[in-house]
C-alpha cells in the first residue's frame, strides 16, 4: 500500500471507531446495530468489516483507544508538580468529567463492563488502573498525606470498585448529582486513609473540584445536538 | 540541507555564548568581541545571523519568555480552582527559570532593557495578559474578595513576583527563588483571597512551597 492509501485506512478506522463510540455510549451493547455504525461514520459496510471483523472485535477496539487515551491524560497529571494524593483525587475528577461528557470515555468504560469481562480484556485495563492508583498511593504515604498502615494495593482497588460501582448507582446523565454523589463517596471513604490532621485541607480540595466540575460537565447527550 | 543545518548550529553557539557571558558578567560588560571569542566564531559568522548585539539580546529574550509562559501556560488546568493555578504557576516558573540558562539571561535583559526594546515590552505584556486571565477566573471562581479591582491585583501581584526575581537573582544567584516566590505570596494572600478560602490557600501555598517537582 502506498503511504497515502495507508493514511486514508487509517483515517477511515478512526472514523470508524467514533461513530461506535457514540452508539455504544449512548445504547446497550446488545442494541447497537453495525449498519448505524456505518451511517454514521458515513463508510461502506465493507470498509468496517475491513477493519474489524465484528461488533465483538469493534467494542474491544474502542475500549483499547480509549484506554490508551485515558493513560495520556493520567501522565501528564502525574508530572504536574501535585502531591500523590492530590493527583488521585484530580484524576478521579477528570475520569467523571469525560465520562459524563465525552463518547470515547464512556463507551469505553460501558464496553468494559458488557464485553471486557469474558476475554480478559476488562482484568488488563483495570489492572492498569489498579497499579497506577497505587503507585500514587505508595508515593501519597511517602508524603505523609496517606497514612502507613495503609495498604496502596487495596485502597487502589476501593478507588476503582467505588468508581465504577457509582457508574450503576448514579446517573451519568445528570451531572450535577453524579458529581455530587462523587463527591460524597469520596469524603466518606477519606478518612480511611488519608491522615487525619489533613482531612480538613483535602475536603477543601475535593469540593473545589466539585464544584468546577459541576461547571464544567456537558452532559453526552447535550453534546450531540 | 546540510548548510540549513550549519547555519542553525552556529546561530545556537552565538546565542549560548552570549547567554553564559550574560549571566556571569551581565548584559552591559558583555562586548561583541568577547561573544564572538567564546563561541570561536569569526565577526562575519555573527553579523551574518545578527545586526548587533541588541539583535542578540532580542533573541535570547524571546527564547527564554517562551520558555518561561510555557511553562506558565502548562500549570493550568482546567479541572482545578484558577487561584490554584495561580499559586502553582508561579512555582512552576520558578522552576523553569532555575532549569534554564537561557530564561534566567532573559529575566535579566527584561530588567536591562525595560520597555526600550520591543521584545521585552511585548514579553511583559504577554504575562501580564495570560496572569490577568487566571486572576479573572479566580474572582468568577469567588475565590477572591467580591469587592477587588482584578487589574489592581494581576498589577500587584505581578511586580511583585518581578521584584522577588530580581532580588533573588542579585543575592543568590537565585538559588532562594522559591522561596521568595512563596514567601511573597504568603503576604499577598491575604489582601487578594477570600476569608472562607484563606485557609485553604494558605496549606495549597505551604505544600506546593515544599514540593519537589517530579522529573517529566
Amino acid at each position: 500500500m502506498t503511504e497515502q492509501a495507508d493514511r486514508r485506512a487509517d483515517a477511515t478506522r478512526q472514523q470508524i471507531l467514533q461513530a461506535a463510540a457514540h452508539e455504544f455510549a449512548t445504547r446497550p451493547y446488545s442494541q447497537v446495530n453495525l449498519d448505524d455504525i456505518v451511517a454514521r461514520a458515513d463508510v461502506t459496510k465493507g470498509a468496517l468489516y475491513f477493519h474489524f471483523r465484528s461488533k465483538h472485535a469493534l467494542a474491544n477496539a474502542v475500549i483499547e483507544h480509549r484506554a490508551e487515551r485515558g493513560w495520556a491524560t493520567v501522565e501528564q497529571l502525574r508530572t504536574n508538580g501535585l502531591s500523590g494524593l492530590e493527583t488521585t483525587i484530580d484524576v478521579a475528577y477528570v475520569i467523571a468529567v469525560s465520562d459524563i461528557g465525552e463518547a470515547d470515555a464512556r463507551a469505553g468504560l460501558n464496553l468494559l463492563e458488557a464485553v471486557g469481562r469474558f476475554d480478559g480484556l476488562q482484568a488488563k485495563v483495570l489492572d492498569v488502573w489498579v497499579n497506577g492508583f497505587a503507585a500514587l498511593t505508595r508515593r501519597a504515604i511517602g508524603e505523609g498525606d496517606v497514612v502507613e498502615r495503609v495498604d496502596p494495593e487495596q485502597t487502589a482497588r476501593l478507588l476503582v470498585s467505588m468508581y465504577l460501582g457509582l457508574r450503576q448507582t448514579s446517573n451519568l446523565d445528570e451531572p450535577e448529582s453524579f458529581i455530587r454523589d462523587l463527591e460524597s463517596l469520596w469524603m466518606l471513604v477519606l478518612p480511611g486513609f488519608a491522615n487525619p490532621e489533613k482531612l480538613g485541607y483535602f475536603a477543601g480540595f475535593i469540593r473545589r473540584r466539585s464544584a468546577l466540575a459541576v461547571k464544567n460537565a456537558v452532559p453526552l447527550r447535550a453534546n450531540n445536538l | 540541507m546540510v548548510r540549513q543545518a550549519r547555519s542553525e548550529a552556529t546561530r545556537r553557539r552565538i546565542i549560548d555564548s552570549a547567554v553564559a557571558l550574560i549571566n556571569e558578567i551581565g548584559y552591559p560588560a558583555s562586548g561583541l568581541a568577547d561573544i564572538i571569542e567564546r563561541a570561536e566564531l569569526t565577526k562575519g559568522a555573527l553579523y551574518y545571523h545578527f545586526e548587533s548585539k541588541e539583535a542578540v539580546a532580542t533573541a535570547i529574550i524571546e527564547e527564554g519568555m517562551d520558555t518561561i509562559l510555557g511553562a506558565f501556560r502548562s500549570s493550568g488546568r482546567s479541572g482545578s480552582p484558577a487561584m490554584e493555578n495561580i499559586v502553582h504557576g508561579w512555582f512552576v516558573v520558578a522552576d523553569a527559570i532555575t532549569a534554564d540558562s537561557v530564561a534566567q539571561a532573559a529575566c535579566r535583559l527584561l530588567r536591562t532593557f525595560g520597555g526600550f526594546n520591543p521584545a521585552a515590552k511585548a514579553a511583559y505584556g504577554v504575562l501580564e495578559a495570560e496572569f490577568a486571565e487566571r486572576v479573572r477566573a479566580a474572582v468568577e471562581q469567588g475565590d477572591l474578595q467580591s469587592n477587588i479591582d482584578a487589574d489592581a491585583v494581576v498589577a500587584t501581584v505581578l511586580a511583585s513576583m518581578l521584584g522577588a526575581e530580581l532580588v533573588s537573582s542579585a543575592m543568590t544567584d537565585g538559588r532562594d527563588l522559591r522561596r521568595r516566590f512563596a514567601r511573597t505570596l504568603e503576604i499577598l494572600l491575604p489582601g487578594i483571597v477570600t476569608e472562607d478560602s484563606i485557609g485553604y490557600y494558605r496549606e495549597f501555598l505551604a505544600r506546593q512551597s515544599m514540593r519537589i517537582l517530579p522529573s517529566s
